[in-house]
């Protein structure tokens, strides 16, 4: 069987049905399918469907029509729900551009701006994405219980103030697309930056954030330039998950990390989509020149072959679009890797280390590199040390305490 | 080569929460036993079944719904299998997939009844 089929599966279904028989039914609607799982599981090992996902589509759209009449039976009310006006003819919801639109109304309900972002996201995770609530946790590094909560919040929410199950337009369109995007990009993060999760949820997310970005992507009347950029920057992350962590989950730095294991096909997807994505100048974002630092990465034959000074420049550019301390701390890295330590201590001391709460280690460590290259041994030991006390996942830690070592 | 049926008990996979990627999972592991024994010609008969029901009862055939006991000790499904004896059919058995849920595999052999009238022939 397909890989994740049930997972995808199961964000189409409910994004389908959801278009006929509407936002209010969304949990019976998520139940309904899930019992269509198990029925598979119970069903198909001894007599398998000829079309798997027509099967699954009818029993789970029968399953619906049980639980809506047996909720209404109970408060007395009859009705016939298979001819209801709003259900939707299913030949309709059946052909494939409206199952992706349906999938795009369900994210854009996901991104809804009345939702809080962390709800935003978990209820994406297990609308769109068919993870269950422990997925999700597990992924978020979240109590199972929170992640609950936020969603029944995020349906509460939606119930409340009547979403409309709609791509939006006109005006609306561009920044509620932004918060869509935004959305992925955080998805995506989890991903491919926290270390502590096992690899197998890691790729998930990331895998997730490609497939709903090329969702996107595929919607001419939506999909602009930000799109593409955002595509081709997770398209040269993904490239090398695989050889950013070895067997024992441990960080292996851009430095020595095998070149020859970067995944070429995701590098030339990522390509094709720059292309587009620069084609105009004037709307350049922040995915833009993150894409661009990500693919001059990749450019590099070896690490020391790596441009230093154009990725300077896109991360000034960078900067200049969108001023945070975590930009200036890798600017601080490339002057340090430029040899340009004049400039990497004045950044270093414009940084508020106070802002970038629990990142702070990383401005040590980074200070503790600084000082390393400057040949300040003992100031670099202090810094790591400050670093070390306050890093919280293990991988990082190991990692810093590989650092530490190697200053002796 | 005997009969033997075996019963599925635990808890009904609903009350699990299983996420749609487990329940996959779970599928892979029912088709890989079913096709194993598909291909040794040892399968006979079998089906899950729903989870509710009816029981009828007594002189006055009262008639009461299920479920009838602890929702662990459900029955959920049963396959009809060929083995030489319980051996046989304890082995067939190892590949069922959720013993990790908990669940169980009841193994009885079939009464046949050409065997059953020869023990009652004097």
């Amino acid at each position: 069987m397909v890989d994740h089929l049930f997972r995808h599966q199961f964000g189409k279904m409910v994004s389908m049905l959801t278009r006929m028989y509407g936002l209010t039914h969304l949990e019976t609607i998520e139940d309904a399918v899930q019992d269509t799982f198990i029925k598979a599981i119970k069903l198909w090992p001894t007599s398998m469907p000829d079309n798997p996902e027509g099967w699954l589509m009818t029993a789970s759209k029968n399953r619906i029509i049980d639980l809506l009449r047996s909720v209404h039976s109970e408060s007395k009310r009859k009705e016939n729900y298979s001819q209801a006006p709003f259900a939707k003819d299913i030949s309709d919801v059946f052909l494939e551009t409206e199952i992706e639109d349906n999938q795009l109304r369900m994210i854009f309900t996901a991104c809804h701006p009345s939702l809080h972002p962390k709800e935003q996201i978990s209820f994406a995770l297990k609308t769109i994405s068919g993870f269950s609530t422990a997925e999700i946790a597990s992924a978020l590094l979240t109590k199972e219980e929170s992640i609950k909560k936020r969603l029944q919040r995020a349906r509460q929410s939606i119930k409340v103030n009547d979403f409309a199950f709609e791509i939006p337009q006109g005006p609306e369109l561009p920044t509620r697309l932004d918060r869509v995007l935004e959305v992925l990009y955080v998805i995506f993060n989890e991903g491919f930056q926290s270390n502590k999760k096992n690899i197998l949820i890691r790729k998930d997310l990331c895998g997730e954030a490609l497939r709903l970005c090329k969702l996107i992507l595929k919607k001419e009347s939506i999909r602009n330039p930000k799109v593409y950029a955002l595509f081709a920057l997770f398209c040269f992350h993904s490239s090398r998950l695989d050889s950013k962590i070895n067997l024992d989950q441990e960080i292996i730095s851009i430095r020595l990390q095998d070149r020859s294991k970067w995944h070429m096909p995701l590098v030339f997807l990522g390509n094709d989509a720059m292309n587009k994505a620069v084609e105009n100048e004037a709307s350049f974002s922040s995915y833009h020149f993150e894409a661009a630092i990500a693919s001059e990465h990749l450019r590099a034959t070896s690490f020391e072959q790596t441009n230093w000074s154009i990725i300077l420049e896109w991360y000034t550019k960078l900067y200049a679009l969108q001023p945070n301390d975590t930009t200036l701390l890798n600017m601080v890295i490339v002057n340090i890797q430029l040899k340009e330590m004049n400039e990497a201590l004045r950044l270093l001391d414009s940084i508020e280390v106070e802002k970038l709460a629990s990142r702070q280690y990383l401005y040590h460590a980074t200070k503790a590199e600084y000082f390393c290259k400057v040949q300040n041994i003992p100031q670099a030991i202090i810094q790591i040390d400050i670093a070390l006390e306050t890093v919280q996942n293990q991988s990082e830690r190991n990692f810093l305490l590989k650092k530490k070592s190697s200053y002796k | 080569m005997k009969d033997f049926m075996l019963l599925f008990v635990g808890a009904d996979y609903q009350e699990m929460g299983l996420s749609p990627e487990q329940m996959q999972e779970r599928m892979g592991k029912w088709f890989a036993w079913n096709t194993k024994m598909r291909e040794q010609g040892i399968i006979a008969n079998g089906d899950a079944l729903h989870t509710g029901g009816k029981r009828i009862t007594g002189p006055d055939r009262t008639v009461t719904d299920g479920p009838f006991v602890e929702s662990k000790e459900l029955i959920g499904g049963y396959y009809i299998v060929k083995a030489e004896d319980y051996d046989g059919a304890l082995k067939i058995a190892q590949d069922f997939p959720d013993y990790d849920l908990g669940h169980a595999v009841e193994i009885r052999e079939v009464l046949v009844f050409d065997q059953s009238w020869k023990m009652i022939k004097w």
